[in-house]
């Protein structure tokens, strides 16, 4: 930054994804003068850049469009080794065998299971790669503790935050009927109007729901519903209607969808607010006083290259927003010189605990006609009456995400079908179906077998509830990044509460199956996969592979008491009272919901909070 | 390159894939797609390459069941993979090296996905024909309008075209 910039600020945010990007919205618009500090790359003039890295790219994970590229050079295998990268960032690529390697692992992983979710350190946040869904938690999700007797209660209910969920699907622009939504004890004000009617149902959509509408699981009803999306079914926003590119992660490249640029733009276009960039906060300075005074950064140019620069921002409030597992990083490297020996905002030693994700158990099959996956957007309904109910006593809750993307999250297809059977292989398992000599094809008998099997894929992603663990948590390693920084350890399990609904996740999968008369192609985990575990399922213990969500959760949750949380339920910090944490690291447990919708309901309130405060 | 040459590639390719000529190689084919693959497969195999196009030209006029019986059955292991390689730059828009493919496809094969050796092009990967043989689109690339996934499709044949 030159010299003529000013430091100081009404208010100072950490991390320019939804929630900074959302608060400085709001502040900016308030006259409120405000500075993202974002340790990416800043906001790029489009995304065509990221559209043709993804389309290059042999690995089409999540994490692959955006900046910096996963791989060096651009276009091999060769992951960049995180020593020497500025800004790192977890990679799925890094949950193989590779999963404990600091020179390809991010995250230092100390197991006993790999956590498998990743996020972005770019202007637009980890919601670059969301799916768009959603969803308002259910009631019951805030209640946990004293409905079931399970988990733990927030401290605060649905009808307190339901005005911010409103907000929130006004900002993001959901598509959604609110008469669909209204399940479990969802309720919306008299009238209540979604921004957008609701993204049309597919033809896999419409194939589940024959099978199992009005059908139940284990006493639970299975009723399909359409998803709210942040997604536009008509122009919203100055931008475009879904055209279906079924390629919401890893990138909208129409951006039909939602993501934090959009509000970014808008945040700047208020004439308050700046980004700055590869800026990487490095300390989060507390005064005497127990108040925050500055935050100390560092700067680069290049992802790779020296450090260019450093210094110190002022401000009147601070927002960490950084997610859940930077911003518990950022605050126990805060030792401020020995005075706060166990990080900033950790009285309750609780900073980087309970971390938590929807472990997501995945099953896939072919229905005996076609459904036409590939189609759409990559999700448009799901099962969601399995997210509530007295089994919640027993096992976790899961809800069900229906995949309109054929077997490409399962198995990359169509890539494997394809070479199978030109190459006369059968990794897939349809070459041929049930074992036996694969056949390599050509011509017309390619077309036609390909075809057949391409055009009856698809799959269910049911994403189990995860308890609050405080065993589970983020700490800091003796592994430093390029700015000499301490990466992030992390230590994850799955509870027996959880594995129990994962196992009867497993059950919910062969049942939908059998009605469905689908042939399920459900494969078993490797036995070296670090995210594999046992469950229970028909009473015996099966061995099952898990998914992360990217619904990275928990690590500085809000509670009732300064003792027994880090945030209180404003999500300001009980021990510095000018300083808010936000996004999903607040929640006190993951609830049955995907949590974008959440983080942006609360982020809205909190920037109230704050205006309130700077009043 | 002269045009005999890619004509016998647009025809040879059509018998490999199974979809038709006039798809592959549209008359109005400002991507040229085609030229593309052709220079790739020059590229890495390029006697191979030719003896694969000469093996073509001189059984052309057979049946194309029979063509492709001659080139992936009767030709020899380097014609039968190089063939693979093309189909396969034609389906999904990357190179598959052909040693790569006799290796997955020998009595040991290697226990890991078959790796892509290297997606060849943008447009290569936006013009991937297994997308269009499940009746849909290169995932983020779609030319269809909002809704189109809640009804059928059209039909196979108006995806890959009358037939080779």
């Amino acid at each position: 930054m030159s010299a003529a910039q000013s430091n100081s600020f009404d208010v100072v945010i950490v991390g320019a994804g939804v929630s900074g990007a959302m608060i400085a919205k709001q502040l900016g618009l308030a006259g409120k003068k405000v500075l993202i500090l974002e340790s990416g790359a800043g906001l790029p003039p489009n995304i065509n850049d990221f559209v043709e890295r993804f389309y290059t790219a042999l690995a089409k994970v999540p994490e692959i469009p955006y900046t910096p590229d996963l791989f060096t050079p651009p276009g091999t295998f060769n992951l960049q080794d995180p020593t020497l990268m500025n800004a790192p960032r977890p990679s799925v690529l890094t949950l193989g065998s590779n999963w404990k390697d600091p020179k390809q692992s991010y995250l230092i992983q100390e197991g006993p299971l790999a956590f498998g979710s990743t996020y972005e350190r770019v202007a637009g946040g980890t919601m670059r790669h969301w799916l768009g869904t959603s969803l308002r938690f259910v009631p019951n999700d805030f209640r946990m503790q004293s409905q079931y007797q399970q988990l733990v209660d927030w401290p605060f209910g649905y009808s307190q935050l339901e005005p911010w969920y409103g907000e929130a699907e006004k900002e993001i622009g959901v598509s959604a009927n609110a008469a669909d939504q209204a399940y479990l004890g969802i309720t919306f004000p008299n009238g209540y109007k979604y921004p957008m009617n609701p993204i049309v149902p597919s033809l896999v959509d419409d194939a589940v729901s024959k099978g199992v509408n009005g059908t139940n699981f284990k006493g639970t009803p299975l009723t399909v519903t359409g998803t709210p999306a942040g997604r536009n079914s008509q122009p919203y926003q100055n931008r475009r209607v879904c055209a279906g590119n079924t390629n919401c992660i890893p990138i909208c490249p129409i951006q039909a969808k939602y993501d934090p640029s959009v509000t970014l733009e808008q945040a700047l276009n208020t004439g308050n607010v700046q980004i700055w960039p590869k800026t990487v906060a490095s300390e989060v300075v507390v005064d005497g006083s127990g108040r925050v005074s500055e935050i100390k950064y560092l700067q680069y140019q290049e992802p790779g290259g020296a450090q260019t620069g450093s210094g110190s921002v002022t401000a009147k409030v601070f927002v960490i927003a950084a997610h859940a597992i930077e911003t518990p990083k950022l605050l126990l490297m805060s030792t401020n010189g020995g005075r706060t020996p166990k990080g900033v905002a950790n009285f309750s030693g609780q900073m980087g605990k309970n971390l938590m994700d929807h472990p997501l158990y995945l099953a896939w099959a072919l229905m005996p006609k076609p459904v036409f996956g590939y189609r759409g957007p990559l999700a448009t309904s799901g099962i969601e009456s399995t997210r509530d109910g007295g089994f919640r006593k027993e096992r976790a809750a899961f809800r069900i995400e229906i995949g309109n993307e054929g077997w490409n999250f399962p198995i990359n297809d169509p890539y494997t079908t394809t070479v199978d059977f030109i190459n006369g292989i059968n990794q897939s398992g349809l070459n041929p179906i049930g074992g036996g000599q694969p056949q390599a094809l050509f011509g017309p008998g390619l077309v036609n077998s390909l075809n057949d099997r391409l055009t009856r894929q698809f799959r269910l992603g049911f994403l189990v509830e995860q308890s609050p663990d405080s065993k589970n948590c983020v700490t800091l390693a003796a592994e430093r990044d390029h700015l000499n920084l301490q990466r992030p350890k992390i230590q994850y399990d799955i509870s027996p509460y959880s594995r129990a609904g994962l196992g009867a996740a497993v059950e919910a999968a062969d049942q939908i199956f059998t009605q469905l008369k689908a042939q399920q192609f459900t494969t078993d985990p490797a036995p070296d996969d670090p995210s594999a575990l046992e469950v229970p399922v028909n009473g015996k213990p099966k061995r099952i592979k898990f998914f992360g969500s990217g619904h990275i959760v928990g690590t500085y949750c809000m509670g009732t008491t300064k003792g027994n949380s880090v945030v209180n339920s404003e999500q300001r910090s009980w021990d510095h009272p000018n300083l808010f944490l936000v996004g999903s690291g607040v929640f006190p447990t993951v609830a049955t919901g995907n949590p974008t919708l959440t983080i942006a309901a609360l982020s809205l309130w909190a920037a109230q909070t704050i205006k309130k405060d700077l009043a | 390159m002269s045009d005999t040459s890619m004509d016998l590639f647009v025809g040879l390719s059509a018998v490999l894939t199974g979809v038709d000529k006039t798809m592959l190689a549209p008359g109005l084919d400002p991507i040229n797609i085609k030229k593309t693959y052709f220079d790739y497969a020059q590229n890495k195999a390029g006697a191979t390459f030719q003896q694969l196009l000469n093996i073509y030209q001189q059984n052309q006029s057979l049946p194309a069941a029979q063509i492709g019986d001659i080139i992936l059955n009767k030709s020899g292991d380097d014609v039968r993979y190089l063939a693979r390689s093309v189909m396969l730059m034609w389906y999904l828009g990357s190179w598959y090296d052909p040693a790569d493919l006799k290796k997955y496809n020998g009595t040991n094969p290697p226990t890991d996905p078959v790796p892509a050796f290297a997606v060849i092009s943008s447009a290569a990967y936006t013009n991937g024909w297994s997308w269009n043989v499940a009746q849909a689109h290169p995932m983020g690339y779609s030319n269809f309008q909002y809704g189109y996934w809640s009804k059928l499709p059209p039909s196979l044949q108006d995806f890959i075209g009358g037939g080779s």
